[in-house]
């Protein structure tokens, strides 16, 4: 009885999975039968059809481009914090540095969002005029509307922020278990920092490294109210204008869509591309748990 | 001569010897070259950034950084050789990475504090909203419905994902079937679902099924699904550190094995269990876009949790932010700043409970 | 303390340099104790390392061998609690003097660890060759360098036909002569091994015995290690350390192997190098 009621609980995080991909699955069935294959491969979404019709490509699409965007600034940031606290900072800095990270990554996504809104929008807004004027020769950093809010450079760096404690805390550890044996080798062979890094630390530890990468990679594409706060949502695909106002993020297109959803249909196209930001969630994030344990294993 | 006993320690000088650290006395060439290398770079930066109109952000990416790059470069080669130069990079980037987090850090709880303390006072937390404006002046109105809908739902999601966070823990550390691997792997998928999919999961059943509508109880649901995966496997961490002889010696004394672990493995890590349920807590209590598509929003104070749509903090703030009132987004940074410190005050009571044994936000 | 006292005591210590196997000094500790925070773990200890030699320092557990070994080629300082006093002289100069290079002294005098601590990620070649890489050091012939210090290891006849395996296909003991030849690659003048063999087996002990005394033609050898046979097998000579209960570590007794081992002076000693405690 008791080990069956156990049991039984265990297995409820399957079932809600098992769950979800069934009810969405479903709207992503019936999405399908009145969209076809254009939902996913076409761009727009107009209401006043009959059926709406709709194309999730621009929202998908751009969901990778922040995601990529952030992790351009994100990975650099967070590898290098956690040299820092490994390898570089007094102890009792690390430590503070530690829980400042945590701290960080408790913050909720809402109140990044109002931050971003109001703190970092107009220095980044001066950021990417200057990046525009000096770098403009460069297709991404191209804007021909001289209009530099709700663009994906935002969204993204934005995104960059949330995953940096994420990254950092996983980084961080895997850095930190570095066999001492090997850094003792290291420095009895006459190692610098960088050599002791490049030849014994980041081989060791490139595996849980990548698979933290991989966690907040997964966090940024499920990102929808922050990045609701900053990016301007448009259904023609930015493909690479990075500080041109306007993209798309799937996350987003759900909450901004849903406070005036028009009717049924829509709901139902709604909870379709949710469908879709599920998988794609869920699908980074095992391979990154998988990498992540693999890694662990082998270093017991 | 063989009963030479222990000496008092002397050097030659019969001075008593002091530890030293000789290693960390560097040549004053050392001192100086690093002193250079951080003054000479801050110093013409500062004076580009006030005495010209070159703007900061240029200064500081396309001037400072390079320059103070180069100059590291040469203060370890000058000190160190060519194999000083590398390290000099990546010191310089490596506290780069860590000024520039931290001062995002810094910058968000700071604004969080100074602009959020305008809207902060006693009437602030325990109003409702129901006549409120955006445009209504701060001296009227609050969070206290926002306050008790969060309550509400938070302790929805407490009694639905408590246990059974609690018993997926039991078995993977207690009953230890042959399943535990997969139930690991589960959970941690379900730790990746997005907060958005959540909610939109919850509003599905409630369409599809009709049951029901938004209220308390559908985003606590979707709280739920949230916290679960948070609580089984702080949960699961706090149950490895019961020792063994506890259960073997519970169970050499005839018990069987749910009494064992009611009566003694549980109440043992009582206090464990307490972390893992206010880490649970606090990783959900922030979220907005689940009670957006499940729980709704209202005005007014909503105390029953399967009536109507009902108020939450962070769905308050939400809908304060992109406001065209000075007022009405002070509010959203009053509720900011008390979702914080409420969040806050977990952490600090699952640090202080759990010891720093358990549990690092991830 | 009087000064007659002290006289008698500097006096017994210079009996005891005299008996040393006679040498030119390369390697030379001179009042060296050690802290762990406020813990005093080994003090005073003098001794002498001298060219070409092989000195074993013998001694039950806890009495703080591998930790004086750590001080002669400043891994000690690696250690956040770790401090010291006194000098280590390498070629007649402190080491500890601030105008020293580290990374200097950690090539001139090498280390091999009481684990086996091959470089994972690193093919068997690449790890002969790893302190070229790691310190920095230019050298040529790098094919020359393998063939010869895995020769001088006495792995070269085992590995010569994989040298672009991983390093970790190895057994413990080959792993144990890689990491030998990874040290001897950097070209040290001093090898100081830490109880090398207590993770082996006997025929890899033997085998790593063998490479010792080759070496010790070439380089001076400083082991740390738990069997007295193998000090009697291996050294010139022994330095006995102990410490007693709460106490310090300290040198009992130094001098050639056949003494320490054949007539030791301290009671001490000679309980110990017999079995009786340790």
């Amino acid at each position: 009885m008791f080990s069956r009621l156990v049991t039984g609980a265990a297995f409820t995080s399957l079932i809600v999975l098992a769950g979800i991909a069934i009810f969405l699955g479903v709207q992503a069935v019936s999405a399908f039968q009145t969209q076809g294959l254009d939902f996913i491969f076409s761009t727009g979404w107009d209401i006043n059809t009959d059926p709406p019709t709709a194309g999730i490509w621009g929202m998908l699409y751009g969901s990778v481009l922040l995601a990529v965007i952030g992790l351009v600034i994100a990975v650099p940031v967070a590898l290098m914090l956690s040299i820092f606290m490994v390898f570089i900072a007094p102890r009792k800095l690390s430590s503070v540095l530690t829980n400042l990270i945590d701290l960080l990554a408790a913050i909720p996504s809402v109140i990044i969002g109002l931050w971003a809104f109001y703190i970092l929008n107009p220095p980044a807004e001066q950021w990417q005029q200057l990046l525009n004027q000096y770098l403009g020769w460069i297709p991404i950093f191209q804007n021909t509307s001289q209009n530099f809010s709700g663009t994906p450079f935002i969204a993204g760096l934005v995104l960059a922020i949330m995953m940096i404690p994420i990254i950092t805390s996983i980084s961080r550890e895997v850095l930190s278990r570095t066999p001492p044996d090997l850094v003792n080798a290291a420095e009895a062979l006459g190692c610098s920092l960088w050599t002791m890094l490049r030849y014994v630390a980041l081989p060791y530890g490139r595996g849980g490294i990548v698979g933290g990468v991989m966690l907040g990679l997964g966090r940024a594409l499920g990102e929808t109210i922050a990045v609701f706060f900053v990016l301007k949502l448009t259904f023609e695909t930015n493909w690479y204008h990075i500080i041109e106002s306007g993209g798309g993020s799937i996350a987003t297109l759900i909450v901004s869509r849903f406070g005036e959803v028009s009717g049924p249909e829509e709901l139902n196209l709604l909870l379709a591309a949710g469908f879709f930001l599920f998988l794609g969630t869920i699908g980074v994030n095992i391979v990154a748990n998988l990498i992540v344990n693999r890694t662990g294993r082998l270093q017991k | 001569m063989s009963t030479i006993t222990y000496q008092a320690p002397l050097d030659p000088e019969g001075m008593v010897q002091t530890p030293q650290r000789p290693w960390r006395h560097k040549p004053r060439s050392f001192t100086m070259a690093v002193a250079l290398a951080v003054v000479i770079p801050a110093v013409i930066s500062a004076a580009l950034f006030f005495f010209s109109p070159i703007p900061g952000a240029i200064v500081l990416t396309v001037i400072y950084f390079p320059l103070q790059l180069v100059a590291s470069g040469i203060a370890a080669w000058a000190t160190r050789g060519v194999r000083g130069i590398a390290d000099s990079i990546i010191i310089v980037n490596a506290i780069g990475s860590t000024v520039f987090s931290v001062v995002v850090l810094l910058s968000l709880l700071g604004s969080l504090v100074v602009r959020g303390l305008r809207a902060l006072s006693p009437h602030f937390i325990y109003q409702n909203s129901v006549f409120i404006n955006p445009s209504t002046p701060l001296e009227y109105g609050g969070i206290g419905h926002a306050l008790v809908g969060t309550i509400l739902i938070v302790a929805i999601a407490s009694l639905i994902a408590v246990p059974i966070g609690i018993a997926t823990a039991v078995y993977i550390t207690e009953v230890r079937g042959k399943a535990v691997p997969y139930v690991r792997f589960f959970v941690q998928a379900m730790s990746g679902v997005p907060s958005v999919v959540a909610g939109l999961f919850i509003l599905t059943i409630a369409v599809s099924t009709g049951w029901f509508s938004q209220n308390a109880l559908a985003g606590g649901l979707a709280y739920a699904i949230l916290m679960l995966p948070t609580v089984a496997r702080t949960a699961e961490e706090v149950l490895k550190l019961i020792p063994d002889e506890l259960r073997t010696g519970a169970l050499a004394l005839g018990s069987t094995r749910a009494r064992t672990v009611m009566r003694v493995v549980l109440p043992a890590a009582k206090t464990g269990i307490i972390t893992a349920i206010l880490l649970g807590i606090a990783r959900v209590i922030g979220e907005t876009a689940p009670l957006l598509l499940a729980a709704g929003n209202n005005d007014g104070t909503v105390i029953n949790p399967f009536g109507q749509a009902i108020a939450s903090i962070p769905v308050y703030i939400f809908n304060n932010v992109a406001v065209p009132y000075p007022d009405a987004v002070a509010r959203a940074w009053g509720a900011a700043l008390a979702l914080m410190i409420l969040i806050a005050v977990l952490f600090t009571l699952a640090r202080v409970l759990g010891r720093g044994r358990v549990g690092r936000a991830k | 303390m009087s000064t007659a006292e002290f006289e008698e005591v500097a006096m017994m210590e210079s009996d005891l340099i005299s008996a040393r196997k006679q040498a030119p000094s390369e390697l030379r500790a001179e009042n060296v104790s050690v802290w762990f925070g406020k813990r005093k773990v080994l003090e005073n200890v003098n001794i002498d390392f001298p060219k070409n030699t092989v000195t074993a320092l013998i001694g039950p557990s806890g009495c703080g061998k591998s930790t004086f070994i750590r001080t002669l080629n400043r891994l000690h300082e690696l250690i956040p609690s770790a401090a010291l006093a006194g000098s280590v002289l390498y070629e007649g100069k402190d080491i500890y003097s601030s105008d020293v290079d580290p990374v200097h002294i950690r090539l001139q005098i090498g280390m091999v660890f009481q684990k086996p601590n091959p470089f994972p990620s690193m093919t068997i070649r690449g790890n002969v060759l790893s302190g070229l890489k790691l310190s920095g050091m230019k050298r040529d012939n790098h094919d020359d360098i393998v063939e010869h210090t895995l020769t001088a290891a006495g792995l070269w006849t085992e590995v010569k036909e994989r040298l672009n395996h991983a390093a970790g296909d190895l057994s413990g003991g080959q792993q144990q002569r890689l990491v030998i030849a990874r040290a001897l690659a950097v070209q040290p003048s001093v090898l100081l091994m830490d109880e090398p063999c207590s993770a082996l087996d006997p025929a890899s002990t033997l085998k790593i015995e063998e490479t010792i005394r080759q070496l010790s033609k070439e380089v001076t050898i400083v082991i740390v290690t738990h069997n007295m046979q193998q000090a009697v097998r291996v050294a010139d000579n022994t330095a006995f350390f102990l410490a007693q209960e709460g106490e310090p570590g300290h040198i009992v007794e130094q001098g050639l192997t056949t003494d320490i081992f054949g007539q030791p002076q301290d009671q001490r000693t000679l309980d110990y190098v017999n079995g009786r405690f340790g």
